[in-house]
């Protein structure tokens, strides 16, 4: 183990050009996991906030927004199911919004939601005409007391607050009372007016011991049907392109990282090959092949630590080189982490086609052979 | 292990290596090669013995039984008092680590290791000992007069100087029996006697045994005894 | 040239790994370039292979058909402008549908005139010449949208003909019926009775005799601030995500092709580098040092060609499934553009190597330096 650590330490260059692969297959899987998590987030956010088990759409909406309506009897029947806590309605208009200061076609894109339930780190609905706005319309000039122009009939809604990670479809939310919301619906979106009472959804809190899915169905069939309800995850999932973007980046890191056990078990078989005289003199010294194929991993371990070390870097730089907004690419901790474990495994996995090289040299070779 | 020096695991008047009736024989596809006849072999505890033979003699095989890299087909073999004729691979890795040292035709130092430190490569294969371990480093490559080289890479040393280094390697476990694997045959006849010299003058002075595997004729004066092999027989 | 088969030959199971890896490392390429493609046709096909050569939105819009809505005064400011030759109304929206007995999604595009919006061209089959007849992607005939098949929108069953068919026009990875102007009114209204008259999406605009699309672009730019006039090609390319989607497979391309030659160098230094010896015993019975740069540039060739076969051939299969509603295709220009691109980066990550067998001094063979280990 010693030995193979004293290698790194005193030949880091035979080391290197694996290092800088592995740092760019690093990169690779922090850019691709980076931005299936920035997509995702911007994508889902405002469902994720909610503080709610289930959402309740319309049968026919196809578990989106846009095409679903709940009228004020509908949402009378859903309270009245035995397991429900509490409801809210929910509505979401996607909108630009034109921001004092900026140039008239630079427009901020907007989700407007209409509000009962607080969702999670949103305070209780704001006055008329008042809003919070997600964290990410700071980078469109919004300040709190800002007073945004929404749609092209100029609805406008005044900031009072921000709040984070709370996006939707991509567009930064602005969180408003109900009837705003309505208000900004029917005076932008004639062919989409909503009437009084009526939300797009509901989001629907169980009862403490009720179990979520049960209860999805028993709303269902209190609105004879007319109501499709989901879980929260359900709903998130059921988003438009969420569940294919996932699967699509899932298997293109899964192909990467078979790329990089091809990698690592190409460079450490060709080393262990290079190796097999010293091998084989250890071995007759007295070296056991575990202790030799132990170095290998170790070596393989730490060329991957710093190549995943170099990777994070790298990314880092690129997300703070990309202008905000220009690419959806968000880098968490828990992303880091998860790659570098990946590639930490891939690294032992190309080792292992080394062992039985490592295993097969034989320590009588070292006697009677010329160098 | 108070003081490495004066340790003596083997008593000069215990042979250090007893070889009886071993034979070796290898599996060729269909046919049976025998490598080695019906050798025995007794080492008393400090002797040298030359093992002289041409090239396919047998000398190579016979050696790695001596040091416990072969197992012998039939046959008892004794290093330093202990039987190894049935170890199983595990054992003889074991066995050597703790029992014999070689020297091999190509020196092999481990070339990103400095002298000091291929020296303790051999501590860090077995149980670790760390200090005394290193105490004895020191004081075998102060011994062999490579104190001053102790920080150098293999590249940096001369051919003599490693080869003085692979023998304080071979010494580093206190073996019973060193193996000396053709020392001199990359060298010219005035760096060939210098490293026999140096052979005999430390195992001589340690009061270790060796065997000297070589096929030239030259060099077997510094022998205690010559023993000859031709075709898998011992003539000793 | 023998010397480089011969090796290659005795040491299948290293060339194999390292062709392995270029070939997973080609195909990864190709599958999300192709993925890209498909993405985008997928994204903006309609807006792309649309007949208008200038779209107007409302810059409420954001240069998204959906988001778009243009009231009459924008509409009138338009039409006046003096550098407009034809106009026509373009109304866009999603519906739910029932398509071969399943709830769908589709998104249907109303034009009024033919040259104003419609398909640019059919595959199959006519346009729509009376009410409840449309126009469908031809990729989605299998999902139940082929020539003849009737869908019904929901709710209210407005039923909707397929009577042709075109290439590439789906618009936000939604099947997409090009249909007439009032059949998609019809439709909106069969939907919500409530609602009112929609107004139009984006007014189609075709230039004035010897303007061009750009120039009528900025004409209607200028005559109201409320109007977001872009060329076709402009349209699709900035519709929001496109530019986004661009750019992130650009760096991801970028990072494989930098990978790509890395692997082929660090295979082919190490492989130079064991046989160092063997290179060195070569020079001193006297083969040139081209001779064995030949043969490593042949090893290295030989290594490209079949890891871009072997990726290509990988790919191949999966080229022409569909990824969800997307429907993918065999880039014939992009393998062929990568394959050279990759052939003259490997040839150039061994010159490293070149380099090294250069180097050798046939003396050392003799003097037996570089034998040490």
């Amino acid at each position: 183990m010693r030995i193979a650590l004293r290698e790194l330490r005193r030949r880091p260059s035979r080391f290197a050009t694996a290092t800088t692969i592995l740092a760019l297959i690093a990169v690779l899987l922090l850019f691709l996991g980076g931005l299936l998590d920035g997509l995702v987030r911007d994508a889902t956010g405002a469902l994720r906030a909610q503080d709610a088990d289930l959402v309740v759409y319309s049968s026919t909406a196809r578990d989106s927004f846009f095409r679903s309506r709940i009228t004020p009897e509908e949402r009378a029947r859903v309270e009245a199911v035995d397991g429900v806590e509490a409801v809210g309605g929910l509505g979401v208009a996607l909108l630009g919004g034109r921001v004092p200061g900026n140039g008239p076609r630079d427009l901020a894109d907007l989700a407007v939601f209409g509000y009962e339930l607080p969702p999670d780190g949103v305070g209780d609905p704001p006055a008329p005409g008042e809003g919070y706005a997600d964290e990410v319309l700071r980078d469109d000039g919004i300040e709190v007391g800002t007073e945004v122009l929404v749609g092209p009939a100029r609805t406008p809604v005044t900031v009072v607050g921000f709040v984070a990670d709370t996006n939707f479809s991509g567009q930064g939310s602005l969180w408003v009372a109900a009837d705003t919301w309505r208000s900004v619906q029917n005076a932008n979106r004639p062919d989409a007016t909503v009437g009084p009472g009526v939300f797009q959804s509901l989001v629907v809190q169980a009862a403490g011991g009720v179990d979520p899915a049960t209860l999805a169905g028993a709303i269902d069939d209190a609105t004879g049907g007319a109501t499709r309800t989901l879980t929260l995850d359900e709903a998130v999932a059921a988003l438009p392109g969420v569940e294919q973007q996932q699967s699509v980046f899932n298997q293109i890191i899964g192909v990467t990282v078979v790329v990089a056990i091809v990698v690592v078990a190409l460079f450490f078989a060709l080393l262990t090959v290079e190796r097999t005289a010293l091998y084989g003199v250890l071995k007759a010294i007295g070296a056991r092949s575990r202790t030799l194929f132990a170095g290998v991993v170790t070596q393989a371990l730490l060329v991957t630590v710093v190549a995943s070390a170099i990777g994070t870097a790298l990314a880092v730089a690129l997300d703070l080189a990309v202008p905000a907004g220009a690419i959806p690419f968000v880098l968490t901790p828990s992303r880091v982490l998860a790659s570098v474990a990946v590639l930490l495994l891939a690294s032992v996995l190309g080792c292992a086609f080394s062992l039985r090289r490592v295993l097969r040299i034989d320590p009588a070779a070292a006697i009677g052979s010329a160098p | 292990m108070s003081d490495p020096t004066t340790d003596d695991t083997t008593d000069p008047a215990e042979p250090s290596l007893v070889l009886e009736d071993v034979r070796k024989v290898y599996r060729m596809g269909d046919s049976d090669v025998v490598a080695l006849d019906h050798a025995t072999l007794e080492v008393a505890g400090d002797e040298i013995v030359a093992l002289v033979g041409p090239s396919g003699s047998g000398k190579t095989t016979l050696c790695s039984i001596a040091g416990g890299i072969l197992s012998p087909t039939e046959g008892r073999v004794v290093v330093g008092g202990e039987e190894i004729s049935d170890y199983s691979p595990k054992q003889l890795t074991t066995f050597r680590q703790d029992k014999v040292g070689f020297v091999f035709q190509a020196v092999n130092l481990v070339p990103f290791l400095t002298a000091r430190e291929n020296l303790l490569v051999v501590d860090e294969l077995g149980r670790r000992r760390g200090a005394p371990a290193r105490q004895r480093a020191d004081q075998l490559l102060e011994e062999l007069g490579l104190s001053a080289r102790a920080k150098n890479l293999p590249g940096q040393l001369s051919g003599g100087e490693r080869q003085r280094v692979a023998i304080g390697r071979a010494l580093m476990n206190d073996p019973a029996l060193v193996l000396f694997d053709e020392p001199t045959s990359a060298l010219d006849t005035k760096l060939g006697e210098a490293v026999m010299e140096l052979i005999q003058t430390e195992m001589k002075s340690r009061g270790i045994a060796a065997i000297v595997v070589t096929h030239d004729e030259r060099m077997v004066h510094y022998a205690d005894r010559v023993a000859h092999i031709l075709d898998g027989r011992l003539r000793a | 040239m023998f010397l480089a088969l011969r090796e290659m030959r005795r040491t299948k199971a290293r060339f194999g790994l390292v062709v392995a890896a270029v070939a997973l490392l080609v195909f990864l390429i190709f599958i999300q370039l192709t993925l890209q493609n498909g993405l985008l046709t997928a994204f903006v096909g309609a807006i792309r292979n649309q007949s208008a050569p200038v779209l107007v939105y409302s810059v409420d819009g954001r240069r998204n058909l959906q988001g778009s809505v243009i009231t009459p005064p924008l509409e009138a400011a338009i039409t006046a402008v003096p550098e407009v030759g034809r106009a026509g109304r373009i109304g866009e929206g999603t519906f739910t549908a029932t398509v071969d007995g399943d709830l769908a999604d589709v998104a249907l595009v109303g034009y009024e005139a033919e040259g104003l919006g419609s398909p640019t061209a059919l595959t199959a089959g006519r346009f729509p010449e009376r009410d409840g007849e449309v126009v469908a992607n031809e990729a989605d005939a299998d999902l139940g949208l082929g020539l003849g098949d009737t869908v019904a929108l929901e709710p209210g069953g407005l039923e909707l003909t397929v009577v042709g068919q075109a290439e590439d026009i789906n618009l936000q990875v939604t099947p997409t019926l090009f249909t007439t102007y009032d059949t998609y009114v019809a439709a909106v209204r069969s939907v919500n009775p409530d609602a009112r008259d929609p107004l139009p999406n984006a007014i189609a605009l075709t230039p004035a005799e010897g303007v061009t699309p750009d120039q009528l672009s900025a004409a209607v730019n200028a005559a109201d601030p409320e109007a977001d006039a872009l060329p076709r090609a402009a349209a699709a390319d900035e519709t929001p995500g496109v530019a986004q989607v661009r750019q992130s497979f650009q760096v991801i391309f970028l990072l494989y092709a930098l990978v790509v030659p890395l692997v082929t160098g660090l295979f082919f230094l190490i492989i130079t580098f064991q046989k160092a010896n063997a290179l060195t015993l070569l020079r001193a019975v006297g083969a040139p040092a081209r001779r064995l740069v030949a043969a490593l540039l042949v090893q290295v060739v030989i290594v490209m060609a079949a890891g871009i076969a072997l990726g290509t051939a990988l790919y191949a299969p999966l080229s022409v499934q569909r990824v969800g509603s997307i429907p993918l295709r065999f880039e014939t220009r992009a393998v062929v553009v990568w394959t050279v691109v990759l052939m003259l980066l490997g040839v150039l990550s061994s010159l490293f190597s070149a380099r090294r067998v250069l180097r050798i001094d046939p003396v050392e063979a003799t003097t037996g330096a570089g034998v040490q280990v």
